[in-house]
Order: structure tokens, then sequence, then C-alpha cells
């Protein structure tokens, strides 16, 4: 128990440092490598809380798609010789109250989360379960959502199209 | 008989027992024990691409008359040590106006992948270092991420056909990703499991009963699995970012040295995860072409794989170069949608035959 709790502590030094970079890097692209950083921390945390196909899922959609995809944005729209512009405004007190909000909730549900007792962690690999759950009683939301993002990709082709005369 | 996991195992035992008997946890004797079996992996993994090297060589020079991997010593086995030597003295060439630690780093990116996604393959009757359960799915999600020490590589060199190779890296490895783990659906859904170990072992008893052998099914996942493997790892006819006619050479034109040494390394890694992948989602794993035999799981494993690798330096050498836009077209107009359909066909076969 004790290795994984420094695993754990490690880890979450690792992430809020490799966020922190995310924010303050002056070049776009340093921000988003430092995001995949984070991203693969987090889906070791999803590996250490024994949600494998968790982890395995975080890895291949966030880091493998989508942050592939906003490298591909970044190389497209920008060339390396302007890395130096910056990244930040001076709006200071909106960004207050923004993250201030946001860090208040936060604490709040971290402190409910304390209460509540903690679910047993089980050994068993969750992939089968997860399945049967997404197949079987959670059917309709799933399929929900997918329609959802279905709804979003006819949204961003149609967007997009070609104006034709 | 010469199975290697059955005196693997006892030593691995013997070596837990011993290290408990002078005192250590049975925690920190297994985590030992897999210290070993990860260092081997490792090193195996490094040596692979030196092999790999040479044949590609060898193979080159035999079809297009090259005269190089001839002549250097005897079979022109000293070839690869040659081209070892010459990029470990040459000097690391950081271009002006790049990024500096970026250009350091994108080559770390690309190269460390690969090593973790060997830890879940079966490299014979149980030969897995680690038995994931959700094997298949974890070597796909590693082997993304060497897709961003490219793209990084490509961006780092502050140079444009760097970055248009790493454009193209993107695009292209982006796109084929989902033709290649949607032709492996089917696979999944014949062996029910995400475990590389259980899906080889699912085809044990003969060729009939490899996944290969599926009518239409099989074959149509096999060639999708293929083509998309050849593009994933950015070799010819797929090999867009680096180009040489159009691009110099793409994403590593500013990489000079053991750095350029290690893409190729990561390239040949691949190439190997990809062999090593078909041979056990489609072609049977450890498993020879007839129950039972005497030749041990490993060398089956090996042969295969030598085979799919051999496949991969055949169309190198044969085919040129596809144009983006086809390239892209191909991938999405054809590719995908024969996945999809190849996906609805299992479906139906599982019904018609009533399995689980």
């Amino acid at each position: 128990m004790t290795l994984s709790l420094g695993i754990f502590y490690a880890f979450a030094a690792l992430i809020v440092g490799g966020a922190l970079v995310v924010v303050l890097a002056r070049d776009v692209f340093r921000s988003a490598i430092a995001l995949a950083g984070v991203l693969v921390l987090v889906a070791g945390l999803f590996g250490l809380l024994n949600a494998d196909f968790l982890a395995a899922a975080q890895l291949l959609v966030y880091v493998g798609g989508v942050l592939v995809l906003m490298l591909f944005v970044i190389m497209l729209l920008l060339s390396p010789q302007n890395q130096l512009r910056h990244q930040t405004n001076k709006q200071a007190i909106s960004a207050a109250l923004m993250s201030g909000v946001t860090a208040t909730f936060l604490i709040v549900q971290f402190y409910a989360f304390l209460r509540s007792d903690a679910p047993a962690m089980e050994g068993q690999p969750s992939t089968a379960a997860l399945g049967r759950l997404l197949m079987g009683e959670f059917l309709v939301p799933f399929e929900v959502v997918s329609l959802v993002l279905l709804a979003a990709l006819v949204g961003a082709v149609y967007l997009s199209r070609e104006e034709r005369p | 008989m010469f199975e290697l996991a059955i005196p693997l195992r006892a030593f691995f035992d013997s070596l837990r027992t011993q290290l408990v008997g002078l005192g250590f946890t049975p925690l920190e004797a297994w985590a030992s024990s897999k210290l070993i079996q990860t260092s081997v992996t490792v090193a195996c993994v490094l040596s692979v691409p030196l092999i790999l090297v040479y044949g590609e060589r060898k193979i080159s020079a035999f079809m297009q008359a090259r005269i190089g991997p001839m002549e250097t010593g005897p079979w022109g086995i000293l070839q690869t040590l040659a081209d070892g030597l010459k990029l470990f003295f040459k000097e690391d060439v950081i271009p002006n106006g790049a990024d500096r630690l970026m250009h350091t780093l994108s080559v770390i990116i690309a190269v460390a992948p690969v090593f973790v996604c060997f830890a879940p393959i079966p490299f014979g009757k149980d030969l897995a270092v680690v038995p994931l359960d959700t094997g298949i799915l974890f070597v796909f999600a590693a082997s993304g991420l060497s897709t961003i020490g490219i793209v990084c590589a490509g961006w780092a060199s502050a140079n444009k056909f760097s970055i248009l190779g790493g454009i193209r890296a993107a695009a292209q490895m982006v796109s084929y990703e989902i033709p290649r783990v949607l032709s492996v659906v089917p696979v999944i859904m014949l062996a029910s499991t995400l475990n590389l170990s259980t899906i080889a072992d699912a085809q044990a008893g003969g060729i009939l009963h490899w996944f290969i052998a599926v009518p239409i099914i099989g074959q149509l996942a096999f060639i999708i699995f293929l083509i998309s493997s050849v593009a994933e790892t950015n070799r010819l006819p797929f090999d867009l970012p680096e180009a040489e006619s159009e691009l110099v050479s793409g994403f590593h034109t500013e990489f000079s040295g053991m750095k350029f040494a290690l893409f190729f390394l990561a390239e040949y890694a691949y190439v190997f995860l990809s062999a090593a992948l078909a041979t056990t989602l489609f072609l049977g794993g450890g498993h020879g072409w007839s129950a039972g035999g005497w030749i041990p799981s490993w060398f089956w494993f090996l042969f295969k794989s030598c085979g799919i690798v051999l496949l991969f330096f055949w169309f190198r050498w044969t085919y040129p170069r596809l144009r983006v836009d086809r390239l892209m077209s191909f991938c999405w107009e054809f590719l995908l949608p024969l996945s999809l359909i190849n996906i609805v066909l299992t479906a139906v076969w599982i019904v018609f035959k009533g399995m689980p």
C-alpha cells in the first residue's frame, strides 16, 4: 500500500508541475507537449486505481488522437518564428473570479468526497464489467451520448464545408 | 519440448524463494524478478533493429543490385556495424533558431513508447512479460504516443520541409490508426477478450483455427491490418512524412548522429511490433500449423513474425510512393468503410455460428 501511495504522490506532483508548464509556457507547442505529459500521467493514475481500460482509452483517445490533432492545428496556423508571442493577457480580475469560483467548487466537492466512504479497491480488471454495463444497463445513455457526438460532427462538417456558388 | 516458459518459470520461482530466504519481502522479490524480465525485453527490443537493418539492406541489395551490403565483411554482415559506427561518431547538430529542448525531447518521445509496447506480447506459450488484460488496446495506446515525437521533431527543426513532414505524419498516423484498430475488432469479437495471450491461445490446434482462416472476415481484417500497419510505421509506399523526392527527408532532415539512429531504431522496432501483433492476432501466435509437434512455440512465433517483416521489406522495395491526397482518400473512403463492413460481417458470422 505504501508503494502505491508513493507512486500516487509522485504522479500527482508531476501532474501539477506539468499543468503549470501548460499554463505558463510561452510557446504554444511546448504547452501542448506538456499537456500530453499530463494526460499520460492521468492515465497512470487511472492504472493505479485498477481502471486499466480507462487508462488505455485515455491514452488512445486523448493523447493519440485529440492531442495530435491539436499539434496539427498549431503547426498549420503558427510558424516557429513567432514562438515568442504572448499567450497571456491583462484580464486579471475576470481570471481571478473564474479560477476562484472553480477552486471553491472543487474544494467543496473534495470535502464532500472525504466525508463519504471510499469504495473498496478491487484487484480485478474492469474491462468486461465495463462492457456489460455500457451494452446493458447504460445502453440508452451511451447511445444518447454517441448521438450528441454525431450531431457535433455533422455541425462541424456543415460549418467547414465549401460555399457552393 | 524445448519450451522456454517452463525453465524460465522454474528459474524465477527459485530466484524469488532465494530472495525471500535472504530476508526480502515477497513484494520486493516479485518486483526484482519483474525488473529482470523487463531488462531482458528492453535489451531484445534494442537488438531487433540491428538484425532488421541488416536484413533490409541485404534484401534491398538482392532486389535492386545494391553493392555495399554484399561487400562489407563476409555476406555483408559488417554493414550494420559500419552504419552504427559512422552514426555514433557524427556530430550532433542542432540548427540555429530551432527549439533546442524540443529537438532533443522529440527523439525521446518517439523512441520511449516502443519498449512499453512489447510488454504484453506473448512471444510463445506463457511467454508474455505482463499478460495485461487490456493487452491489445494498451499496445495501440502506447504506440500512438510516438506520433507526438515525430510531430514534435518536425516542429522543433525550424525548417519548412521538416514542418511539412510533421504535418503529414500527424494527418497520416491519426487517420491510419482508425482502420488499424477497427481491423482488430473482429478478432476481439471472435476471441471475446482483449488479452493478447488469450487471443493467441484461442487459435490453438492447427492452421484452420487461426483467425486468418475465418472465411472472408479473417483475410479482410488481416489485409487491412497489414496495410494500415505499413502506413503507421511510415514505410514505403506510405512514407510521405519523409518523402525524399519532395521533402529532403521530412521530419528527420535536421537530425544527425545518434538522434537520427534512434528514429530508425523506433521505426524498425515498430515494424517488428506490427509483425508480432499480426502473428498474435491472425497467425496463431506461438501455435504451429498442426496440433502438437515438437517445434517450440517461441520458434513458431519468431518464424511467423520474420515472415511478416519480410513482407514489409518486400513492399518497401517494390512499390512506388502514393500521392498525399490519394493516401488520405484511400484510408477514409476505402479502408475505413471496409473495416466497418467487416465488423458487421463478423457479428453475422458469430450469430450464425451460435458463438457466445
